[in-house]
């Protein structure tokens, strides 16, 4: 079966495109760039240069496939032009639905984030709890907007199913959206040294092989018009940086950095930022979410999609052992 | 705080829910209105499963007139008497007047204005002498300032703002406490998400999020103020208008209104409302 895969060379797409192609199947790989590094090396691995902001090139990689993942998107804290988040998360995701659509593809699957749900009072979330905040992160608030189109084309009949994996981690590139191995790699070299707040805050974070198997699993049984949520364990920054600590033997002092401290360096940072133009290191909206927690519950998933979830300290585990092979 | 119950409308999205919220965190219980098939039930389930608050749900069409009765006799009959009053349900528009149709105007003053006015009085029959109440009415700072493309949506803010002090004068001495939410722009809506964000300087940093202008809110209608206007950038500006010579306004407003009929920005109110014309049910 021919399938494309849009965002091939992204932390969940090169991890997608590799497994599918193992299965078998001739795995059309939209890229900006074919000669990309993290471009997976498979023989079932066409690559297409293409963007999702350029229809035609879409048209030539859909052809013959009847089946889409639509995982690429601007997963990034900042970036120089912000008008960029909407062009590429919205307008792209659109692109790629009236291209799927055009062509009669027999499922599609668009990779959100659980960035759309947002944070937490109290009891993980689930795909249907109400958002409790507005939406300040431009990343949070476009993937947003390209939910409410997916959801236009669900509604008139197109095949599609979202997936919303949480924070995700695992053995991969690092690349701007995959935070945890950027805060792992930092750990085990010594660069990283801070907890924000007292360390309490809490996060779902998932594997990322989990997450792969099920997009391939929301492709099979996924149901047109519902969003699953992807996700792993809820754990604090505490147990999180405990597990690290356990698993590479590695032992490091960290220290926690008071929330209203990240708060004044955010603004400093968005100060610079605004002045100078140059990328910062963090963002006031990004401080503030750090008075919530973000834990979500991936029943659904498991009931629907016989989704599994890796303990964390096993996937954490192997992550490690990943970047000190690759990386470091 | 333990045994005050708020009756919240328009409480399935936007500011509506994030005020919702904002009362469950002070321990208030709730009845919630919104339209049919606006997600309240899931609204409530959760805040059940969240906070430690009743929650009773109204769903009902605040533009059909038999509705408001029912409100509070429904209430009567499950024997629930509210304290708060937090009239949010309204209806925005950013559009040339003849852009939209009659029935759009008919039902936005009447959303608007009307709805805030006769539960207001209803409310009130059924409080006690003793207890505080409060109320807090929903205004815009498009009821202070001309904007342009906000003609009706101003007026019957303009209309609130009027009858909220008015109502405030009125029940000064007594154990009511009426209050006015005078917001800037809010990121609520997916159209807004779009338009807002496509602003810039000063008009973009006056955009606040929902849950920050609730927290203000609630927390001024407690302190009891007259009305409460959220952002310093907002506070700015209402004391500016408070200086600046009728004249000199009357350039700035011509000025952004020329902007805004520019194409550029026409483009983009086309896309949302498209995208507001297909999201919404």
């Amino acid at each position: 079966m021919k399938i494309l895969v849009t965002g091939a060379t992204g932390f969940i797409g090169q991890r997608l495109a590799i497994k599918l192609a193992k299965q078998g199947n001739e795995v059309h790989a939209l890229c900006r760039d074919p000669f990309h590094p993290y471009l997976a090396e498979h023989h079932n691995v066409k690559p297409f240069k293409g963007d999702i902001l350029d229809k035609q090139s879409l048209l030539n990689a859909i052809k013959d496939c009847t089946q889409v993942y639509h995982t690429a998107a601007m997963a990034k804290m900042w970036t120089h032009d912000k008008s960029e988040f909407h062009r590429v998360n919205v307008s792209g995701t659109r692109n790629v639905l009236e291209v799927a659509e055009l062509s009669g593809i027999e499922k599609m699957v668009y990779t959100s984030s659980c960035g759309v749900i947002g944070p937490t009072i109290n009891e993980p979330l689930s795909e249907n709890d109400p958002r409790i905040t507005g939406f300040p992160i431009d990343y949070e608030r476009t993937k947003y907007l390209a939910e409410l189109e997916v959801n236009n084309f669900a509604k008139r009949g197109f095949p599609v199913v979202t997936v919303n994996p949480s924070r995700v981690y695992g053995e991969g590139p690092v690349t701007d959206s995959n935070t945890v191995s950027k805060m792992v790699t930092g750990y085990l070299k010594g660069t990283w040294r801070i907890i924000p707040g007292n360390g309490e805050q809490i996060a779902n974070y998932a594997y990322l092989d989990d997450v792969v198997n099920g997009h391939i699993a929301a492709m099979k049984q996924g149901k047109i018009g519902q969003r699953y949520i992807l996700g792993g364990e809820d754990i604090s920054f505490n147990s999180f940086f405990d597990v690290v600590q356990r698993v590479s033997g590695k032992k490091k002092r960290l220290y926690h950095l008071p929330q209203p401290v990240i708060k004044f360096y955010s603004y400093v940072e968005w100060l610079k930022t605004t002045l100078t133009g140059l990328p910062p290191v963090f963002l006031p909206e990004f401080a503030d979410r750090l008075k919530y927690n973000q834990k979500y519950t991936s029943q659904k998933a498991i009931e629907q999609l016989t989704y599994k979830i890796t303990p964390f300290e096993e996937g954490m585990e192997r992550t490690v052992n990943y970047i000190r092979k690759c990386i470091i | 705080m333990h045994h005050l119950t708020a009756i919240v409308t328009g409480a399935s999205e936007g500011l509506g829910k994030c005020i919702a919220f904002e009362l469950a965190n002070y321990g208030v219980n709730l009845v919630l209105v919104s339209l049919p098939e606006s997600g309240l039930p899931q609204l409530c389930d959760f805040i059940k499963k969240n906070y430690h608050v009743n929650v009773h749900k109204i769903e009902t069409d605040l533009c059909r007139f038999e509705n408001y009765e029912s409100i509070f006799n429904e209430l009567k009959e499950a024997g629930i008497r509210v304290d708060i009053l937090i009239n949010n349900a309204g209806v925005g528009n950013f559009a040339l007047f003849l852009d939209k149709s009659l029935a759009f105007y008919k039902s936005q003053i009447q959303l608007n204005a009307m709805v805030p006015v006769l539960l207001t009085r209803l409310f009130l029959e059924q409080v006690k002498d003793n207890s505080p109440c409060y109320i807090l009415n929903v205004g815009s700072l498009g009821g202070r300032f001309i904007m342009p493309q906000k003609q009706v949506y101003g007026a019957t803010k303009s209309f609130v703002r009027y009858f909220t002090n008015c109502l405030r004068l009125e029940l000064c001495d007594t154990n009511v406490s009426v209050s006015l939410l005078s917001p800037g722009g809010i990121n609520t809506k997916p159209e807004l998400l779009v338009l807002h964000n496509s602003l810039k300087g000063l008009s973009r940093a006056s955009i606040l999020e929902p849950e920050a202008v609730a927290r203000i809110a609630i927390k001024g209608m407690f302190a009891g103020k007259k009305e409460i206007v959220p952002g310093r950038l907002n506070q700015l500006l209402v004391l500016l208008d408070s200086l600046l010579p009728a004249e000199i306004k009357d350039i700035i407003m011509k000025r952004r209104m020329k902007k805004i009929v520019s194409k550029n920005t026409h483009i983009q109110s086309a896309h949302a409302e498209s995208l507001l014309k297909e999201s919404m049910p």
